[in-house]
């Protein structure tokens, strides 16, 4: 039962990816000019080997079919384009954006974690109790807020008329003398972690509060109470625990969607991540860098899925995997 | 009592939007793409928000973008239940082959993300609200059929469709009288939240220069701000009055679903429960 759903799994994120392939192949056949037409003159410019390099890797002279399978061995072997913007394939210029998404993204994700578990828990402990009803209003509110919201405040607020934090961007004009400091990258990302923070609190905040609410009704928790235990040792020990679980397989899909999701707060503070590419190549439709932005997404996406699935059963026996989720 | 506060209220403030997006041309001081004052002007007593780059009138923009922002979140909530519906309903009803193959279905499109995918396909095709309501619509459609069929396959079981069944109901009959009533209620729930998702989606993507550029919406004229040196110089009356406005939109829409869910507790503990 485990293994043939867990094959099954597989084999559905491997039909994903394989028509995410067939989707973005047709996108760049089907806009006007050929991409790599565009490209192209100017390489042969300087080396004539290009041109016939990239006949060969594209297959321009040979049938839509065969380019289609041309494609797909390209995608499988990590040639996927060239960036028109950059100049440069599309997976490097990818790799390096993620690192930078990745230092705003992880301690935003990390916070929003604990703090919506600490305040989502206590909620779900102390349902139907003034302070539950309260957080849960002020959640509904803060989960109406789109993340562009909180960063256009944070800017114009902290950033414009207090003047505590930079405007965006990543570094202060001092790095050009001085060289780029952490001391300086992590102050320039304080206020984007902020706002994703702000934004991802309430979906983690729902997710624990309904964990919580389905723990606390379980018998282990009468009998610890039955036994004695006091109610902050059975919080700790007993109904914690348990509720985390589905927060485990809630972070990795949690944070697997927030690349993309990051690309307003980015984009707003200028943080030269995934995001902000992405924006930047839908204003000048550079194409391969968009296909290559959207197949990354899917395969990071895809993967997490995975992961969770593969990993659920270790984290939690009792759950006969293809029961859960 | 205070629960119908909040959906009066909710209700009161969807209302007003409604009201500015039908009558903006007649609430508009001046025409969105006039002329009408100097560049950069400050909030004064001829422009209440003042004027923009070009020195258009930022507050009758305003108003004149409440009609995208609300049309495309309603479009494309409109559709993206149909679609739940449809499918989800014909999927549990049906079951069998055609259980199976939505299911499947579905369970694919769930892997492939949501919104890096529309991102794509509204580059790709004409950008106009119909298209870009629709796609947002049938892609999170998609993620509601489970939804609409869990709760379908509760109903199907009850003694009362035998009943009708057996009395020689047609399938279309049972499902119009007898399954589509059962479902209504979360189905107006589903295009409530749908709707919310949407507007915030929809300036989201103006902001992203992936509008409908035709009309005038929120996510354009931030955009336009943001472009346009409106945080370097503090320009607060051309930045936050669009982002206030679809904040403000999206708490009633996120109220309205809150107060539906809470008059229609029973149901729903059904739904999550199933689900």
């Amino acid at each position: 039962m485990r293994l043939e759903y867990l094959g099954w799994r597989v084999f559905y994120s491997f039909l994903a990816f394989a028509i995410s392939i067939t989707f973005t192949f047709i996108l760049i056949h089907a806009m006007p000019g050929d991409y790599l037409h565009v490209i192209l003159p100017s390489l042969a410019d300087k080396n004539p080997l290009a041109t016939e390099l990239f006949e060969e890797q594209f297959g321009f002279d040979k049938p839509l079919v065969d380019q289609y399978v041309l494609y797909v061995i390209n995608v499988f072997q990590g040639n996927w384009g060239y960036s028109i913007q950059y100049g440069q394939p599309v997976t490097a210029v990818i790799i390096s954006k993620l690192c930078w998404t990745m230092i705003i993204l992880l301690p935003a994700t990390l916070l929003s974690i604990l703090i919506g578990v600490a305040i989502g828990s206590y909620s779900g402990w102390s349902s139907g109790s003034l302070a539950d009803s309260f957080i849960f209003k002020i959640m509904i509110f803060l989960g109406a807020v789109p993340s562009y919201w909180w960063a256009i405040i944070l800017i114009l607020v902290l950033g414009f008329y207090l003047g505590l934090f930079p405007l965006g961007g990543y570094m202060s004009v001092r790095a050009l003398n001085e060289g780029l400091s952490y001391y300086d990258v992590l102050y320039h990302a304080v206020l984007p972690i902020v706002a994703l923070t702000l934004a991802m609190v309430p979906g983690v905040y729902y997710l624990m509060r309904t964990s919580m609410l389905q723990t606390v009704g379980q018998d282990y928790i009468l009998t610890a109470r039955c036994k004695g235990l006091g109610e902050l040792k059975i919080l700790q020990h007993h109904a914690l625990k348990n509720a985390m679980l589905p927060m485990v397989t809630m972070m990795a899909i949690e944070l697997a969607h927030t690349i993309m999701g990051s690309v307003f707060v980015e984009t707003i503070f200028s943080w030269p991540g995934m995001g902000y590419l992405t924006y930047e190549a839908l204003r000048v439709r550079d194409i391969p860098l968009l296909q290559g932005i959207f197949l990354m997404d899917t395969l990071i996406i895809i993967l997490a899925n995975m992961a969770t699935d593969f990993s659920y059963p270790f984290i939690d026996p009792r759950a006969e995997v293809g029961k859960i989720g | 009592m205070a629960r119908d506060g909040t959906l009066v209220a909710a209700l009161l403030m969807l209302a007003i939007y409604i009201l500015i997006a039908v009558f903006s041309p007649y609430l508009a001081p001046y025409a969105p793409s006039d002329l009408a004052g100097r560049p950069l002007e400050g909030p004064g007593n001829s422009h209440l928000l003042g004027t923009n780059d070009l020195g258009q009138d930022i507050f009758s923009s305003l108003l004149y973008g409440t009609r995208a922002t609300l049309f495309l979140g309603f479009l494309g909530g409109l559709i993206s239940v149909l679609t739940s519906l449809l499918f989800g309903m014909v999927s549990a009803y049906y079951g069998g082959l055609t259980d199976e193959m939505v299911t499947r279905i579905v369970d694919i499109m769930m892997t492939i993300p949501g919104f890096p995918l529309l991102i794509v396909l509204v580059v790709f095709l004409p950008q106009s609200l119909f298209i870009i309501g629709g796609v947002m619509g049938l892609i999170g459609g998609a993620q509601g059929i489970r939804v609409i069929r869990s709760q379908v396959l509760s109903l199907v079981e009850a003694e009362f469709i035998y009943g009708v069944k057996a009395m020689g109901a047609s399938d279309h009959y049972v499902m119009a009288k007898h399954i589509l009533p059962g479902v209504f209620p979360l189905a107006i729930m589903m295009f409530v939240n749908a709707a919310q998702r949407y507007m915030l989606m929809g300036v989201g993507l103006g902001f992203l220069g992936l509008g409908d550029p035709s009309v005038i919406d929120w996510g354009q004229m931030i955009s336009r701000a943001y472009s346009n040196g409106g945080f370097a110089l503090g320009l607060w009356w051309w930045l936050i009055p669009p982002g206030l406005a679809v904040v403000l939109l999206s708490l009633a829409l996120a109220l309205l679903g809150y107060s539906l869910e809470t008059e229609a507790e029973p149901r729903l503990k059904m739904r999550k429960m199933i689900h």
